[in-house]
């Protein structure tokens, strides 16, 4: 009779709740519930190689697990009037998932090899600029590059400001050169336009005609950005054509890239703002009560593909008239302005539509001033160097399943 | 955070009494210990469990990996797979977050159906017409053993590979197949974004599996 009983107890199946490494841990343990109740002597073996311990007054098993695996815990029990017996109960211990991530560094010898990250910081005109271009865990993971990049100008006698923003294709072998041609490209077609004083014509413009000749001016500057990527690819794929081998693609799809970027000066009559936009990345303008989007978002699931620069068909698209990815517009005044990639918006804004609701930005300034998991905080009040350095740290914001590379440029 | 939903629908009928039922069992904790050291698979992925036999349970809802647990479980009855589709439907319906404007819904879910059989249940095409009508990403089919039928299998989803014996080796590189494909198909949407387009983007199969084609 008590042999049976005792057999039945060691093969009852029960089970514990799972832990976590590093996470408090508490399982009840109720001998009524897991039909024991005739036990009158019960141990635990196996808790303390865990980091768990059995505490009698609550009748727990608690502690901060420390091992992760399957352990097999041991219950040495007995009934009246027999001797000790021993249940072995399974109790999983996951592993601390933030542990789990590697930190391999990207090959630094690679021709195309670059910085895994990048801060920077500059005076804008009467603004401030800080920007951080952070590798994504998933490519820290595999040792990969970042794919994201940006790059600036201050045309300091001119008055204008330029910053550009790109996010290379994760499916293109050398997207991260096309985003870092992109923007750099950016710079020195608007270096070369300045110096040519081609800005006067929009400057002298009857109000009403600024925005078609602005448009005009930044078409030029696209144009140029997409030939010196094609002409990058065009070379790279003559000297090394084995790295080329795909059948069906162009040696320009190998460096799928979006680009946005924002050319501003503060007029007497407010700051005049143009604005180009191609893939994913939003420039947004945040007021004290207002949000603005200053370019249109090539959004994959519900617009049908995110389109990159790269792509020929952008410049003669019906559907969407290259036009429209220009944008010019005056504004009085604004808090901030920002150009980010989807490595930011993802996490912090779940889908392109929250971009445009000034609730979700007043809670992504709340998280930007400190209020996060981290306690990260980026305090624009302090010097230009410092807020850079705290942006780069608030960039390392940790968001399960969301571990793409991750660039933010703010002008304040 | 988008989840990406897994589904496992296991024979219990009967005839995977004894072997093979144990090797379900092992197969399943050995996938969940090795998806749990992946970190792509650990943030993402979510499991639920479907069994079938005289009728269909769903013994674990959809769950993450850190807080799964395998359930004891036993084989006896025979093979209701059309009322294992119809719940299965019934669970995506419920489980599944959708997309909508305002936040994005789960990533598609993966289903992996395994059975030893042909369907007992007279209109089990009534199951299999619900489950046609629900929008998964994958959907792969075991034929396992001599007496299940692939060419069944493959009007549930054209992904059907076979085992030609249900023991614990052919068993276990069936779950280690299933592993690497939540693996393949976690990394790809939390690095890429994007989603497993079929059977040809997931790890080929090791070759105790048969593709049926």
């Amino acid at each position: 009779m008590k042999k049976s009983r005792i057999n039945d107890i060691i093969a009852a199946h029960i089970s514990i709740p799972n832990g976590s490494v590093n996470k408090p841990y508490q399982a009840v343990v109720d001998f009524e519930k897991w039909n024991m109740g005739d036990v009158i002597f019960s141990e635990w073996k196996g808790l303390a190689d865990i980091g768990l311990t059995y505490n009698s007054e609550r009748k727990t098993i608690e502690g901060n697990p420390t091992v992760s695996g399957d352990h097999k815990i041991q219950l040495h029990f007995c009934l009246e009037g027999e001797p000790i017996h021993v249940k072995i109960l399974n109790l999983i211990i996951n592993p601390d998932p933030r542990s789990l991530w590697k930190d391999l560094p990207s090959d630094v010898n690679d021709p195309y090899a670059k910085p895994d990250d990048a801060t920077a910081y500059a005076l804008m005109g009467d603004r401030k600029l800080v920007v951080s271009s952070k590798r994504g865990r998933s490519h820290k993971n595999a040792g990969t590059f970042r794919d994201d990049d940006f790059a600036f100008y201050n045309f300091d006698e001119k008055g204008w400001s330029l910053i550009a923003v790109a996010d290379g294709a994760g499916s293109s072998a050398f997207s991260r050169k096309g985003a870092e041609i992109a923007c750099n490209a950016t710079i020195e077609y608007f270096k070369q336009y300045f110096a040519e004083n081609k800005e006067k014509e929009i400057e002298d413009a009857a109000p009403d005609a600024i925005t078609a000749i602005a448009k005009k001016h930044m078409y030029q500057a696209v144009k140029y950005v997409y030939g010196q990527i094609k002409e990058e690819a065009e070379q790279h794929a003559a000297a090394n054509p084995a790295l080329f081998n795909h059948k069906n693609k162009t040696v320009l799809e190998y460096y799928h890239t979006t680009l946005i970027f924002a050319l501003l000066k503060r007029f007497d009559f407010g700051y005049l703002m143009m604005t180009f936009g191609v893939g994913d990345c939003p420039i947004v303008l945040l007021k004290e009560d207002e949000v603005k989007l200053l370019n249109r978002l090539d959004v994959g699931e519900f617009g049908g593909g995110t389109r990159f620069l790269t792509q020929a068909a952008i410049f003669h698209s019906k559907e969407i008239p290259m036009e429209s990815r220009f944008n010019v517009s005056i504004e009085q005044d604004f808090s901030y302005l920002f150009l980010m990639t989807d490595g930011i918006y993802d996490p912090k804004f779940e889908v392109e539509n929250n971009l445009q609701h000034l609730a979700h930005w007043k809670d992504f300034m709340e998280d930007l001033h400190g209020n996060n998991e981290a306690k990260a905080e980026v305090d624009f009040s302090q010097p230009l160097n410092e807020v850079a350095q705290s942006l780069s740290g608030w960039m390392d914001f940790w968001s399960p399943g969301n571990h793409d590379d991750r660039t933010l440029a703010i002008i304040y | 955070m988008r989840r990406l939903p897994v589904y496992l629908l296991i024979d219990t009928s009967g005839s995977m009494a004894g072997e093979p039922i144990e090797a379900v069992k092992n197969g399943v904790q050995v996938m969940i210990s090795s998806l749990r050291q992946n970190p792509q698979a650990i943030e993402t992925a979510f499991l639920s469990v479907i069994t079938f036999d005289t009728t269909a349970k769903q013994i674990i809802p959809l769950t993450d990996l850190v807080s799964f647990q395998m359930p004891d479980i036993k084989a006896s009855g025979v093979t209701a797979l059309g009322d294992a589709l119809k719940l299965l439907s019934t669970c995506l319906d419920n489980e599944v977050k959708k997309t909508s404007a305002e936040s994005k819904g789960d990533w598609k879910p993966l289903v992996f159906i395994m059975t030893d059989g042909i369907p007992t249940d007279d209109n089990w095409q009534d199951g299999l017409n619900e489950f046609k009508k629900r929008k998964v990403g994958n959907t792969i089919a075991c034929a396992a053993g001599h007496s299940a039928d692939p060419k069944i299998l493959k009007q549930i989803t054209e992904n059907v590979v076979s085992l030609d014996t249900v023991d614990s080796a052919g068993v276990s590189k069936f779950f280690a197949w299933v592993t690497a494909s939540i693996g393949v198909a976690s990394m790809k949407v939390e690095d890429s974004g994007k989603e497993v387009g079929g059977i040809n983007e997931l790890p080929a199969p090791p070759s105790e599996l048969n593709i049926v084609t």
